[in-house]
């Protein structure tokens, strides 16, 4: 047989079609369908034969909508709450795990990874728990700590009602959800590291580079790209930021919504408040939004190539 | 291999991650503790923070009522074949987007991303109409072959590519006359290996605990996958919480165990492949 | 575009009508489905054997989810119409829900003719499974008749007596105040409870909870400024634990002797006694809710969904009756699961005269009995979830950061006048 069947040229087609397929049928209709979706009023326990065109009433109606920008502010509050840190941390945690020995590295990269990998139900009950106002985990450290001379000044004096406080719910939203994270991130960088030649740090260091200037000069330049990755995924994410929130908040959001991200409001504003077609057109808001986002992070990292 | 002096981590930074760690694990340490108790002792305060010895009861409860070993088969005989499926469909497709040139080639990269930010429940009763069109309700396929068309696993891949794959090496395999499917597999795909170690065990953890995907679709309580099924023992008013948790920590072990084994690999791999 | 929706149901309907006829000539269906939830589907499946008994040859498969699960998947099957069960469970608070749509069946229309069954639930019930068009849309299988369950024990050494708890708000407040002073224990778990109480206390006929029939918005009348004043009364007298249901706190406080009241449904002296406070026994008592005040708190309801297998459908219809009307099966229920029964012919039976060991051996199920029959129904409206979250946030403003309850009502009325028409 000859091997000119498939040519450079139709090479990607084919390379493309399996995924494509099933993009279409999976991805492509589902968006098209919350598209129509978005410019109509729908009671969806009618049938679909319910479904009635509205224009642009949904959008008219998200964007006066108070409780969409509050969702949208609570959105952005996490997203920078959860994602900034985990970033931070996962940098300098990936580079302390990349100068290890080999075994306690393999160990602890596992240990950090392991939030990743569990399940939302045993989230939801353990961080309950957890923050639970008089018995829960936390609390109880908070209370050790104060009895330190030094931090009993910072710390609060009385029990924190972490869950049901509005103003104490967001960090422990962005507590969980940094440390669900945080594990996975250092792992892509950790990665990134092992792509970094070791001789430009032995060469940096026979010309004298401090650990900083090393840093500086070899170690984030060489993470560069799996940053754009690691960030375009954390404001994807942030974005749609919906299982921490919800399970934490018993599906409600909240008191006061405090924990009310866009995407658990979208969730309740279509399955509990039964408006199917204002939740999508504020799906769709967002997609605006999140695209927008995206762009800009490249940019960002495409013009401060030296960083 | 062995670490220079100047690149080792200083003790006090290893000291920190020690301890970082041991926060990390701390909720895991809790769950487990959690599953030896009845749910009067889990509701108590202060709750219990050593081992108690309800376990077999909790287990008694979790397997008469729900099918639980089949549910753990099922989700993992799901995850095995969702994972290898998104391992070929995503590679050959990044590989596609990051190495040639083809019409529409922008604006079908965008869609693909665009696809990745809809929320998963906006799109449940589409992808209901569409499974029951084609008369997947209630089967595996209608888990496994949505999951594998993954937007983050063509983002994934093609940016692994585009980094790992040199051009000169395909043109010059191109040139010794392989084959374009040849190329694929007997070139690129080996040195994609430590991508699809992190694509593999991110498809796997991803439909070990997907939750929205079975319940548009599994309608028997024998085919629901585990999330699905330990919800069951979830009722607004009285919940088997020491169950439920025994259930969701057996459902963790599988995914340590794999962790366990892969993270090594995954090291190694990823070692192996920044030695260009 | 209203063209195009009556076009589309017409179709429907007469699609309906074909396959209803078709029905009545065609082969004995072998196979019914019916959707359900924990503990309904174990109701359901020990309720089979005596049906299939009537019905050989006919299999019945129960597919069960976690309750919002199960209304979710129903909300995704009645929205295609396709892979329907021939019979669905549905919940209180859905099925006000669902009924506003048009994918349940009117079960008034023959020869089902289910009105004639009136007589046989509880009136309130019976309200709750007709829409706002008028149609009987579910049959009602338990229900939730709201208690007020106090601890004996902590009453006597504040050396009070249930009438004080009872008499009238105002008495059950002061009362709270001597508990509070004397045992050091909080009168409620949370002053929410109070607000949630005294909303559904005194809605006039045919108005809903927050809003009328004609859509206005009812949030700034005199029931919810006092249901609010009370609930900052309680929070002000230092009365409320401060603590939500089903937080550990919560039921911690059962435990410790920390809540000396709860108002809520019926059921939750069997939850007590099984797992959340069983080293309480013997210590409570049921009552009816202060000043005469009546209220659900749960229940559940059968349904046939519109575009199920037209086939099926008789059948169907035979196994919901069975599943509602049989008397021995709900009394099991009961039983078994501290379901309270919908059906009114349950009521002579003398297990509602037996003492309950964990109630100090009250008969407390002729109370709950007593109550069942004079909740009265409240009309549903598609915008009730939000204004729940919208009422509970504003009573949070006036609690935690003392905002005006004017102002706070006045908010709330703004946010539901923009959803009222939604």
């Amino acid at each position: 047989m000859k091997r000119v069947l498939i040519t450079p040229a139709s090479a990607p087609y084919w390379l493309l079609s399996p995924f494509l397929i099933l993009f279409a049928v999976f991805g492509l209709f589902p968006l098209l369908f919350s598209l129509v979706l978005a410019f109509s009023r729908w009671e969806p326990t009618s049938g679909l034969g319910a479904m009635e065109w509205v224009g642009i009433g949904n959008f008219v109606f998200a964007l006066q909508d108070e409780w969409f920008w509050k969702s949208l502010f609570n959105t952005l509050w996490l997203g920078v709450a959860s994602a900034l840190p985990q970033h931070l941390v996962a940098i300098p945690l990936a580079c302390a795990l990349n100068g290890m020995l080999q075994r306690s590295r393999n160990l602890l990269v596992g240990v950090y990874f392991m939030p990743y990998i569990t399940s939302t139900v045993a989230i939801a009950i353990l961080f309950s728990s957890l923050f639970s106002t008089d018995y829960g985990l936390i609390n109880a450290a908070i209370g050790a700590l104060r009895e330190l001379p030094l931090l009993s000044a910072i710390l609060p004096a009385s029990a924190i009602d972490w869950l049901n406080d509005p103003d104490r719910l967001k960090p422990a939203i962005a507590t969980v959800v940094f440390w669900r994270f945080v594990g996975f991130n250092a792992v892509l960088y950790l990665a990134a590291l092992q792509t970094i030649p070791r001789d430009l740090y032995e060469a940096a260091t026979m010309d004298g580079a401090s650990r900083w200037q090393q840093f500086r000069y070899i170690t984030l330049p060489g993470l560069r790209a799996m940053m754009l990755f690691g960030i375009t995924l954390s404001i994807i994410g942030s974005l749609q930021l919906f299982e921490e929130p919800f399970i934490l908040t018993n599906g409600r959001g909240g008191n006061d919504q405090a924990g009310m991200t866009s995407a658990v409001y979208l969730y309740r504003l279509a399955f509990d408040f039964n408006d199917f077609g204002a939740a999508s057109a504020m799906s769709w808001l967002l997609f605006a939004l999140l695209a927008m986002a995206t762009v800009a992070t490249h940019r960002a990292f495409g013009e401060g190539r030296k960083l | 291999m062995s670490l220079s002096r100047h690149t080792m981590t200083p003790l006090g930074a290893r000291l920190l991650v020690g301890l970082g760690a041991v926060l990390m694990i701390l909720p895991f340490y809790v769950m487990f503790v959690f599953a030896t108790h009845s749910r009067t002792e889990i509701f108590a305060v202060p709750p219990p923070l050593w081992f108690g010895n309800d376990l077999l009861a909790n287990f008694a409860i979790l397997t008469e009522r729900i099918p639980f070993w089949r549910n753990l088969g099922w989700s993992l005989y799901v995850a095995l074949i969702s994972t290898a499926l998104t391992l070929l469909f995503c590679s050959m497709g990044g590989y596609a987007f990051a190495m040639f040139e083809f019409r529409f080639k922008k604006p079908l990269f965008g869609l693909v991303l665009g696809t990745m930010l809809l929320p998963s429940f906006m799109s449940m009763i589409p992808s209901f109409m569409i499974m029951d069109l084609l008369g997947w309700i209630d089967q595996p396929r209608a888990l496994y072959l949505p999951g594998a068309a993954s937007a983050f696993g063509i983002f994934l891949m093609r940016q692994y590519v585009s980094s790992a794959v040199p051009r000169e090496l395909i043109e010059a395999a191109r040139m010794d006359g392989c084959s374009e499917m040849g190329i694929y597999a007997r070139i690129v795909l080996p040195l994609l290996k430590p991508a699809l170690g992190t694509l593999g065990l991110i498809a796997f953890i991803g439909s070990w605990n997907n939750f929205v995907g079975p319940l548009i679709v599994m309608r028997t309580p024998e085919n629901f996958t585990l999330p699905l099924a330990l919800r069951l023992l979830q009722n607004p008013v009285d919940t088997e919480w020491g169950a439920l948790i025994a259930g969701a920590a057996i459902a963790t072990v599988p995914l340590i165990a794999l962790f366990a084994l892969a993270s090594r690999q995954l090291i190694a791999g990823l070692t192996a492949g920044a030695v260009k | 575009m209203d063209a195009k929706r009556r076009a589309g149901l017409g179709l429907a309907l007469a699609a309906g009508l074909g396959l209803w006829t078709r029905s009545n000539g065609g082969t004995p269906p072998r196979r019914l489905t019916v959707a359900a939830y924990p503990k309904l589907d174990a109701i359901v499946k020990a309720a089979l054997p005596a049906w299939k008994a009537r019905h050989p040859g006919v299999e019945v498969e129960v597919i069960s989810r976690e309750m919002n699960d199960h209304h979710t998947a129903m909300i995704t099957a009645l929205s295609t119409g396709s892979h329907l069960p021939d019979l669905m469970a549905l919940e209180v608070g859905y099925v006000g829900r669902f009924s506003q749509g048009r994918g349940l069946l009117d079960l008034r229309q023959s020869p089902l003719d289910g009105e004639k069954l009136r007589s046989r639930f509880v009136p309130y019930t019976w309200e709750q499974a007709h829409n706002h068009r008028g149609e009987l849309v579910a049959l009602p299988s338990d229900i939730g008749p709201g208690t007020l369950l106090y601890r004996h024990d902590i009453l006597q050494k504040a050396g009070l007596t249930e009438a004080d708890l009872t008499r009238s708000w105002a008495s059950f407040l002061q009362a709270g105040q001597q508990i509070r002073a004397r045992t050091g224990a909080y009168l409620l778990a949370h002053a929410r409870d109070m607000k949630d109480i005294l909303i559904r206390t005194g809605v006039q006929p045919g108005e809903g909870l927050y809003f009328s029939r004609d859509n206005r918005v009812l949030v700034r009348s005199p029931r919810f400024v006092r249901a609010f004043e009370m609930a900052r009364a309680v929070r002000r007298a230092g009365l409320d634990a401060r603590v939500y249901n089903w937080s550990s706190d919560w039921t911690e406080g059962f435990r410790r002797g920390t809540i000396a009241t709860q108002m809520i449904g019926a059921w939750l002296a069997g939850f007590l006694g099984s797992w959340l406070a069983p080293q309480t026994r013997g210590l409570w008592r049921a009552a009816q809710l202060p000043e005469g005040a009546y209220a659900a708190y749960g229940g559940s309801f059968y349904a046939l969904p519109a575009k199920a297998d037209p086939a099926n459908r008789i059948l169907a219809w035979d196994l919901m009756q069975h599943l509602t009307l049989n008397r021995k099966l709900l009394l099991d229920a009961f039983q078994a699961h501290d379901i309270f029964p919908a059906l009114v012919d349950t009521f002579d039976d003398p297990f509602f005269d037996e003492p309950l060991p964990f109630l100090g051996g009250q008969p407390a199920r002729r109370v709950w009995r007593d109550a069942a029959r004079k909740i009265t129904a409240v009309a549903v409206h598609r915008q009730d979830g939000f204004a729940d979250e919208v009422i509970n946030t504003e009573l949070d403003k006036v609690l935690l950061r003392d905002k005006d309850i004017g102002a706070a009502l006045a908010d709330a009325e703004r946010l539901l006048k923009l959803r009222a028409n939604r």
